[in-house]
């Protein structure tokens, strides 16, 4: 933890560093210039003026003198080059103040929260520092802690892959021309529309009470049955059935929620399908090669770097939703008043979330196909 | 260059032409022609193109179902008076329609409220007025920074993009304690004490909570905007900005008079999700706001609000609440469905063109 708190210390520091580096560069241009200034003396005073305009005007005038002196162009190159820099921190300023202030800090004040006890008094928040107790608390005391981070690694675990493998299935499908795909596509991508807000609370909600099965448990009687089972005895596998059972009717009975968490992923393929050039096509079908082959030799090498994004979308919107069970530890602690241990929860589990994310990008990295321009 | 028009007529005649030498050719004997291989090869293909789409049909039908089913079970309750709903030969259509359930719903929401004296009590319009405020000084602050990363080399720009990596990846449940508090006693890093003599302002329950930070580019999903900007920009060739150069304009004109212009459809896209999100939103809104009145905050409470205002104490089955609860989320996501119906072509080429294939 403290490793994580030393990181965001570091990049405090290095940006400071960068403001200075930034006043360095600038002392370097004015002197770059006055150097200048004693070889030409009359053209000088123009680029200065360049560096003290803020904004268009030192553009349009720099041109001129470019177009009236060619020889001066050289000189000129580096400046601009220096002072496109500092127009990019000027693009940026904005945002960078905005989020030192809505993000940073905020984090950053999470993170000292960890490792006190809190106590809320006008004013603001009493602190006592607690060390590492909040968060051996959450690990070794909490008895829901735990076995909740499990579950929800076990979650995402499995959901993921589903994830994927569904939505570039559809998005493949919902690729190829035939009547009415534009409505298909609208009725796939309808679930980002509604599945963000609490509608899909009270969806899920009344589809438990509302007495009869829903559309996606009716799937799931089929295997029910002991279909299964009596197929795996007469193979002679024995014993695995009832868990493989389980997992079959776990799965079936949740291509609801499957369908409906696969929108964005469905969206980032059929984006990724489109960018497949067309004479990779023509060539595959030339070498005579099936749809099978060329999904496996084709499509899916060039919609690699998009699977990588749609990893970790995926991991991150299943780790960050609300309604799993660390998240809701995290908000009934902090609806408690207990915000230290909260933000102590919080931080381990947003650890370690940072951790398989690492992981999983090594591995997936590794068979990535990057087209080379 | 052939009009699109123009260019199914050709494909048109190309499989006429092909047809009739395919036939030409059994005539006289495939095996002239083709490879014993080839033969197979091209009949495996005929027989795929032939099932595959009664396949897909019906897979895309099933699946369309499941998506679709919720939204069905909500027109059907919604309009279903309450007694209905213990009737068990009642599956999907009722046996008489009904308007009260989504009256009664919206009296409890505020969504029919009007009030002259304040107009804003209105739910609806409170709502609105917030999402499109916020969404527009987003996406223009959000633009101005992913352009910034996009197109300007500077040094410290990988590390301060991690902080935009850090926003999409950080869920806001995280930042709103401190954030509460920083909002609850507005400071500002000491600024707005020296206006207000000393005390520090509570911005809590304003709309202020929203639109600071969307001014800032640290909205809801702020960081996801930026990073879909600065793919955009990424992708527009250099040549733009040497012309414009050339032509004597400044970067930030550029930006305005150059970029901007060639970005209108990731605009539009990072708008209506940027509406999206506000609408949806209520962890946000519900830390900030108390009484403040969203779509969302009311859907959320719906329930424990029926209870205290129309039930008044009284017990209603589970399966009776179903309609006052569906005819919430019917008035909830109307609106986003509306607007989907009309743009729904600019969420999805929307994204495909904004440049987000760059990932």
């Amino acid at each position: 933890m403290s490793e994580m708190e030393k990181n965001l210390e570091n990049e405090e520091e290095i940006l400071t560093d960068e403001a200075k580096e930034e006043a360095v560069a600038q002392v370097e241009d004015a002197s770059e210039v006055s150097a200048e200034e004693s070889t030409e003396a009359e053209e000088t005073e123009d680029t200065q003026l360049d560096e003290n305009e803020s904004d268009d005007e030192a553009d349009s005038e720099e041109i001129s003198v470019a177009a009236a002196v060619p020889v001066k162009q050289k000189g000129l190159k580096i400046p601009y080059e220096r002072r496109k820099a500092l127009y990019g921190y000027g693009f940026i300023a904005w945002w960078f103040l905005g989020s030192l202030y809505f993000f940073v800090a905020p984090l950053i004040q999470s993170l000292i929260y960890s490792f006190h006890d809190t106590k809320i008094v006008t004013g603001g928040m009493q602190l006592s520092n607690l060390g590492f107790q909040n968060y051996y608390n959450a690990f070794r005391k909490d008895q829901y802690y735990s076995p909740a981070l499990v579950s929800t690694l076990k979650d995402t675990l499995i959901n993921t892959p589903l994830i994927l493998v569904f939505s570039i299935f559809i998005a493949v499908v919902l690729n190829q021309k035939f009547k009415g795909r534009t409505a298909a596509r609208a009725i796939f991508f309808l679930p980002v529309i509604i599945a963000t807000g609490p509608v899909i609370d009270i969806i899920n909600g009344n589809m438990s009470t509302s007495g009869y099965s829903g559309g996606s448990e009716q799937f799931s009687t089929m295997f029910e049955t002991d279909l299964v089972d009596q197929l795996l005895t007469f193979l002679g596998v024995y014993n695995i059935s009832d868990s493989l059972t389980t997992v079959i009717s776990d799965l079936t009975s949740d291509i609801m929620n499957l369908i409906w968490k696969c929108g964005i992923q469905i969206l980032l393929f059929l984006s990724a399908l489109q960018g497949i050039p067309y004479s990779a096509k023509e060539a595959a079908s030339m070498e005579g090669a099936t749809s099978w082959e060329y999904f496996w030799k084709i499509t899916l090498p060039y919609i690699s770097p998009m699977i990588i994004a749609s990893l970790v979308y995926t991991i991150v919107d299943s780790f960050v939703d609300p309604s799993n069970e660390v998240m809701t530890l995290v908000l009934n602690q902090s609806k408690q008043w207990e915000h230290g241990y909260s933000a102590a929860m919080a931080w381990a589990y947003f650890a370690i979330v940072g951790v398989v994310l690492a992981i999983v990008m090594a591995i997936v990295n590794r068979f990535v196909y990057y087209e080379v321009d | 260059m052939a009009t699109k028009k123009e260019e199914k007529q050709f494909e048109k005649e190309r499989k006429q032409a092909n047809k009739e030498r395919m036939a030409r050719m059994k005539e006289e004997g495939l095996d002239k022609y083709f490879t014993p291989e080839q033969i197979s090869y091209n009949r495996r293909k005929r027989a795929i193109a032939a099932i595959w789409p009664v396949f897909r049909f019906l897979i895309l039908f099933g699946l369309a179902f499941v998506v679709m089913y919720p939204l069905m079970y909500m027109i059907s309750t919604a309009f279903r008076p309450n007694e209905q709903m213990n009737d068990p030969s009642i599956v999907w259509l009722p046996k008489s329609l009904t308007l009260d359930n989504i009256k009664q719903t919206a009296t409890v929401m505020k969504v029919d409220y009007w009030d002259s004296a304040d107009p804003f009590e209105n739910t609806l319009l409170n709502t609105v007025v917030i999402n499109v405020l916020s969404s527009i000084l987003q996406v223009v602050t959000c633009s101005i920074t992913g352009y910034g990363f996009a197109r300007f080399k500077f040094k410290g720009r990988g590390l301060l993009f991690g902080i935009v990596i850090l926003m999409i990846i950080v869920p806001p449940q995280i930042t709103s304690i401190p954030l509460y508090l920083q909002y609850a006693y507005f400071k500002l890093f000491g600024i707005i004490p020296l206006y207000s003599g000393g005390e520090p302002v509570s911005i809590i329950n304003s709309g202020l909570t929203m639109y600071l930070p969307a001014l800032f580019a640290n909205g809801i999903k702020a960081g996801l905007f930026i990073y879909i900007f600065r793919q955009f920009f990424r992708g527009l060739p250099k040549e733009l900005e040497d012309a414009a150069y050339l032509d004597g304009c400044g970067p930030f004109e550029t930006y305005v008079r150059i970029m901007v212009p060639n970005a209108k459809t990731s605009f539009l896209t990072v708008f209506l999700f940027s509406i999206v999100w506000y609408w949806n939103d209520f962890y946000v809104s519900s830390s900030f706001f108390t009484d403040n009145n969203t779509i969302a905050l009311m859907l959320k409470n719906l329930d424990a609000n029926l209870q205290q205002q129309l039930f008044d104490g009284q017990t209603v089955s589970v399966r009776q609440i179903i309609v006052w609860l569906e005819s919430g989320c019917l008035i909830a996501i109307v609106p986003l469905l509306v607007m989907y119906t009309f743009l729904q072509k600019y969420f999805i080429e929307g994204v495909e063109r904004s440049g987000l294939t760059g990932m």
